[in-house]
């Protein structure tokens, strides 16, 4: 049937998006069911009110008004009803969207909560706080705005269309004929403008990341700007942005200018059925019978084109609707960690990697490769390597910010995989790069390490980390506030603020990236400081910038493309004249160098 | 031109910002009112024909061929109307779009343009996400007012003009009848519109901090995982979260009911019944003929879609408003004053003095107060002190980041502020810490500063650098571009910024010396780049550790934005004071002097 072919097309993207609220949803998804049948109802309800019109119209014209006033009675309770429907189902959709800003967010929140801490890459956050305010606001208003005029305007014509086939064979037939090429031109006029959309958007978002560009290299740009303005490559994209944006304007005028023509077309054709119909029905004279039913047929001609062009209206906000539905789809697809079913205990704080390989996807090179590694409980192993060759990988790996490719991690011979994610994140301090600040004063911030610790405690952890010297430069203390993510503190002091964070929660392993975290001298002496002090006293893996720090450790672990080419101790090391030895001497090297050049023992030239 | 001319804040900012295009916007709205009128033709077609059928109802075949030819005529030109009404209202929707295009196009170059002259301290980290959100999102969210808004209104005001004058003309104590709606609709809407008001304050305050909850809990969740703890983020976005559907719930349950009424008062189904019962009661009383009702039943709903589509679009209205004033504000962030011509004066030498200078991020927390020192040409200079004491402040200001509050700086004799800024940067280079590279190939980042500097200049800058085999070693060589054909670790965007700063070729430098960030190879490579570009040139080291620095000819010691001491490294140490403490700080004493490794 033509118009099963109708359902498909238009089918096809209704349960596309459907099936992204039902995502969104979950629990929730009765209020959205009852919602579309509701409008549903909504729709038939008023496509049967206007065929009322039909044996009003009929009896009105052959004069026989009496017999007309029990169908306007009929009407009248119709619109009564629809008036009634309208206010539920618009009270339906309101509820559809609290679902969604309620039940919707929540369900984000613990889906985002339970994914891997390698997920949070700067442009995965960037796109997760887009969704989780105006994405859901957006999607949050789509039933009342857009769901409901669209629903309508679909089921109303398909009434319309029935009654019309009662009335007026051949005109129903025509309609029915054109329902499908209507769907199939807005199918194919939509796809035209989602290129082009897709081309605009692709060049927005290089002009967006220029634009960024151009405000944080700002210095550079200008500095550099000699012959040419700073502003030459920010120039260029706009200019791009502009093309394509005209591309845009005319593709989509097109489009809705297509859309709007077909259903015109449809509605002149009809109008020439119906003149041609009466041709045929006139044989000999102008019965008025005949000619009451042609009118009738062509005023419910026009109120079957109406929504119809209220729909194709709607092509470029469903478009972007379904944007943001895809956007909400893609984070609620990515693969949260499993945890265990019967989580299990480590026996002790030793780390073992076993066979680990790992890429970051599927396609990418592998950035570990058969690495296996034992580090003793309480031992202190530094990691070295030039930059690429896996060791903040490595480290990240023990603290499960992604799952192995093959091999296993174990902490205290269990797998990570085997630890509930609370029980290995106790296990484990991290001192990494990522230093962010929650909203509240400098000893909240170091309380999320052990929510209830002692004052000593605090002034103990402040004291190792070299907060003490920022709390006595500030009127407020340890309780000043840090502003929203840290903002009021530099980039130095918000660091130093996470390590004592790291400090305080006293777990059995400590990992820290000395080669980001050691941004300026003071955070140096201050790492340096706690690794001697924990030394012996905790598992530490330290991915190793300092010479001192490496001398201090019991195991050195030299990696490179993502395999492990030596290991031992540093004296062994040494005497091999490997890799270590080579990196020794680049580091002294590197310590002796002078700015001046002037001197004797300024570096090779 | 308009930008530099202080705009009145009484001016409506979405009229300051169409004002170009406004002639432009006005011919697309009246092609689109024009072409809306004409694809209603059909609909008084239809009426007409049904007119001429009932009037020539049982008549003999005689007269069938007259009636004939009037019906298609009838039908062709409503045909024909709305055919090039629809052609009048695609010329009108390309002509609001294409004038929206050049409207944010120049925009953005305005933006642009304007942003190159403001301070370098402008910038701040937060400045990027304004620019962004004010150069790309604000202005597509014009572009919804230009590209859509006139052309809707001309549409809209165009069915509902030609409606109720066609209407009026036929009959108009109907016409009256069957436009009751209109008010209605409008009475609703704005007790609407009165009720969301109550509640509105409450709304915008839980959406803002939904908002800012929402970042805090995404940017923190690998801190909280990190500690395991269930974090206060969590359930303050959870409350947050709770607490906005709330918000929304009460904001619009009471609009709910009204807009439900506002918006069943205009559907088709309800003014057609009105039309038809009142019609209806009409024809009893015999103030009409049954025919003469078939235009009101045909019309009248039609002139519910453009209603509602002003609805629509007025509330789209309010969110231009604010990305238009935020655009403004934009293009009038206060610009770096620029020497006259008349003012300009060429340096002498390239001696530099810093006299009396005093700098202010804002009015309570002063950075520097009263620096004096000179840089003489060929001399090393160093800044050394605790973080926070004002060091990069200085550096900063020397490279017109921002000028100083107080005091000036001098290039040969002459104030950075009566020189170009392209005079400014062929005489200072710099190296900083924080390396930007541009999204471009390796080439046009090395010639950043000099796009037509041959290959061999470019090469030899490289290896100058110590960064030339590795580029060689790339796949596209000095084509790749970065962060696309190629990631470079960070010493390595430190060589080719180094690079940069090569082929520009600056008698004075002001270097950053952290290298902590990168590995060994790479400090030993970036270190020996340095060694060759810094021979012979005036510098400014922002020092972090002091060995690297003990042979210059001069340290100035910082803190808390004064130089409290200044002298060479032997001078200072026998003064006993900060410096001698930093200096017994750092242990460098104790590490020996290493033996120079062969290379």
């Amino acid at each position: 049937m033509d118009t099963g072919r109708l359902r498909n097309n238009y089918g096809a993207e209704g349960a596309v998006m459907l099936k992204m609220f039902i995502q969104l949803l979950g629990k929730d998804l009765a209020l959205f069911r009852r919602y579309v049948y509701m409008a549903l109802i909504y729709g038939v309800l008023c496509g049967l009110t206007v065929t009322v019109l039909v044996p009003i119209l009929t009896q009105l014209l052959s004069g026989n008004l009496p017999a007309a006033v029990p169908w306007l009675v009929v009407l009248l309770i119709g619109i009564a009803t629809c008036w009634g429907l309208r206010r539920y189902v618009e009270q339906a959709g309101v509820r559809v969207g609290v679902a969604v800003l309620q039940g919707g967010r929540h369900r984000l929140g613990e889906h985002v909560a339970r994914l891997p801490v390698g997920w949070f890459t700067p442009s995965n956050t960037a796109r997760l706080s887009h969704v989780a305010t105006q994405g859901m606001m957006a999607v949050a208003q789509l039933p009342a705005h857009v769901f409901t005029p669209v629903i309508t305007g679909v089921v109303a014509p398909v009434i319309i269309i029935i009654a019309l086939f009662v009335l007026h064979g051949p005109l129903g037939l025509t309609a029915l004929v054109a329902l499908p090429l209507l769907a199939g031109v807005f199918f194919l006029t939509t796809k035209l403008a989602r290129r082009a959309d897709n081309a605009f958007q692709r060049h927005f978002a290089d002009t967006s990341q220029r634009v960024v560009e151009f405000a944080q290299a700002q210095s550079v740009l200008r500095a550099f700007s000699g012959e040419s303005g700073s502003t030459r490559f920010l120039e260029k994209a706009v200019a791009k942005q502009h093309r394509s944006g005209v591309r845009l304007a005319c593709l989509s005028a097109l489009s809705a200018l297509l859309n709007a023509w077909t259903v015109q077309v449809v509605f002149a054709v009809l109008l020439v059925v119906a003149m041609l119909g009466m041709n045929i029905h006139l044989g000999g004279t102008l019965t008025e019978e005949n000619i009451i039913g042609a009118t009738i047929a062509l005023l419910l001609v026009s109120r079957l084109i109406d929504p119809l062009l209220e729909v194709a209206n709607y092509g470029e906000v469903l478009r972007s609707a379904r944007g943001q539905l895809d956007e909400i789809h893609h984070i609620l697809s990515a693969t949260p960690l499993p945890e265990p079913r019967a989580p299990r205990s480590p026996c002790s704080a030793a780390i073992e990697l076993r066979d680990v390989h790992f890429r970051y996807a599927p396609r990418e090179p592998a950035v570990l490769n058969s690495v296996s590694l034992y580090i003793a409980p309480g031992s202190m192993t530094a990691l070295i390597g030039e930059s690429g060759s896996g060791k903040t990988t490595l480290a990240r790996l023990i603290a499960r910010f992604f799952d192995v490719e093959r091999g296993s991690i174990l902490i205290g011979d269990v797998d990570v995989r085997q630890m509930s994610s609370v029980h290995l994140a106790s296990q484990i301090s991290q001192i990494f790069q990522d230093n962010y600040l929650f909203t509240g004063s400098i000893a909240d911030n170091i309380r999320i390490g052990k929510p209830d610790a002692s004052d000593a405690e605090m002034t103990e952890a402040a004291h190792q980390a070299g907060v003490s010297e920022i709390i006595e430069r500030l009127p407020q203390g340890i309780d000043t506030q840090v502003g929203e993510g840290g903002a009021r503190l530099s980039g130095g002091e918000r660091q130093r603020i996470a390590i004592a964070r790291a400090l305080i929660k006293n777990s059995p392993i400590l990992l820290v990236d000395e080669a980001t975290a050691a941004l300026d001298a003071e955070n140096q002496a201050a790492i340096a400081e706690v690794l001697a002090q924990l030394r012996g006293h905790r598992t530490i893996l330290v991915i190793a910038h300092q010479l001192s720090t490496v001398a201090m450790a019991d195991q050195i672990v030299v990696l490179d493309g993502g395999q492990i080419v030596e290991q031992g101790s540093p004296e062994q090391l040494r005497a091999s004249q490997g890799r270590y030895a080579q990196f020794l001497s680049q580091r002294q090297a590197a310590k002796g160098w002078r700015i001046t050049q002037d001197d004797a023992d300024g570096a090779c030239s | 031109m308009s930008t530099n001319t202080p705009l009145t804040q009484s001016k409506n900012p979405i009229r300051q910002v169409l004002g170009p295009i406004r002639g432009r916007l006005i011919i697309a709205a009246l092609l689109a009112s024009l072409g809306t009128m004409l694809t209603l033709v059909p609909l008084a077609g239809i009426a007409h024909i049904a007119n001429i059928l009932f009037a020539n109802a049982d008549t003999t075949k005689l007269t069938i061929g007259h009636i004939e030819t009037e019906i298609w005529w009838t039908v062709i030109a409503s045909v024909v109307c709305v055919f090039v009404g629809m052609a009048l209202m695609l010329a009108g929707e390309l002509t609001a779009h294409l004038a929206d295009n050049r409207m944010t196009h120049y925009l953005r170059l305005a933006v642009i343009q304007r942003l190159a002259q403001v301070p370098l301290g402008w910038f701040t980290s937060r400045a990027s996400g304004e620019v962004k959100q004010a150069m790309q999102d604000d202005i597509a969210t014009l572009h919804s007012l230009a590209a859509h808004f006139y052309t809707a209104v001309g549409r809209a005001s165009g069915a509902l003009l030609v409606s109720v004058i066609y209407l009026f003309a036929l009959d108009w104590r109907m016409a009256i009848i069957a436009l009751l709606p209109l008010p209605g609709f409008l009475l609703f809407l704005r007790r609407a519109m009165q009720s969301s008001d109550v509640n509105m304050h409450e709304f915008v305050t839980r959406l803002e901090r939904i908002n800012s909850t929402t970042t805090e809990f995404v940017s923190g969740i690998p801190v909280v995982k990190a500690f395991g703890v269930n974090g206060q983020a969590h359930s303050n976005y959870q409350k947050a979260v709770d607490d906005f559907a709330q918000a929304f719930d009460r904001f619009t349950r009471p609009l709910v009911a009204l807009m439900a009424h506002a918006h069943a008062m205009v559907t088709p189904v309800t003014v057609l019944g009105l039309a038809l019962a009142v019609g209806t009661l009409f024809i009893a009383i015999g103030w009409m003929t049954p025919v003469e009702i078939l235009p009101f039943v045909l019309v009248a709903p039609g002139i519910c879609a453009p209603l509602l589509l002003l609805h629509t679009l007025l509330h789209d209205l309010g969110s231009a408003a604010g990305a238009a004033q935020r655009v403004l504000a934009l293009l009038e962030t206060p610009i770096l004053e620029q020497p006259n011509h008349n003012q300009q004066q060429l340096p002498s030498g390239h001696e530099i003095r810093f006299e009396s200078v005093s700098y202010a991020y804002s009015d309570s927390h002063r950075a520097l107060s009263n620096i004096n020192f000179t840089l003489k040409p060929g001399t090393v200079t160093a800044i050394v002190g605790p973080s926070g004491a004002g060091k990069s402040t200085l550096a900063k200001l020397l490279l017109r980041f921002f000028d100083p509050t107080q005091g000036c700086i001098t290039l040969g004799g002459v104030d950075l502020r009566h020189l170009e800024t392209s005079a400014l940067y062929r005489h200072i280079g710099f190296v900083l810490q924080e390396v930007r590279l541009i999204h471009a190939s390796i080439r046009d980042n090395i010639a950043l500063g000099r796009p037509s500097a041959s290959q061999q200049e470019i090469e030899d800058a490289a290896r100058a650098a110590n960064i030339h085999e590795r580029i060689l070693a790339l796949p596209h060589g000095y084509s790749s571009v970065v962060g696309e054909d190629v990631q470079l670790s960070g010493g390595e965007q430190q060589r080719v910024s180094i690079a940069r700063a090569i082929l520009l070729d600056p008698p004075v430098l002001v270097l950053d010396e952290a290298t902590a960030a990168t590995d060994a190879g790479n400090e030993v490579a970036i270190q020996e780049a340095l060694s060759r570009f810094t021979q012979g040139r005036t510098l400014l080291v922002i020092a972090h550790r002091l060995d690297t620095v003990k042979h210059a000819d001069q340290i100035l010691v910082l803190d808390n934005g004064t130089i409290i001491e200044q002298g060479s490294h032997q001078h200072l140490l026998a003064q006993r004071g900060l410096y001698t403490r930093l200096w017994t700080l750092g242990d460098y004493a104790t590490i020996t002097e290493p033996k120079v490794p062969s290379c």
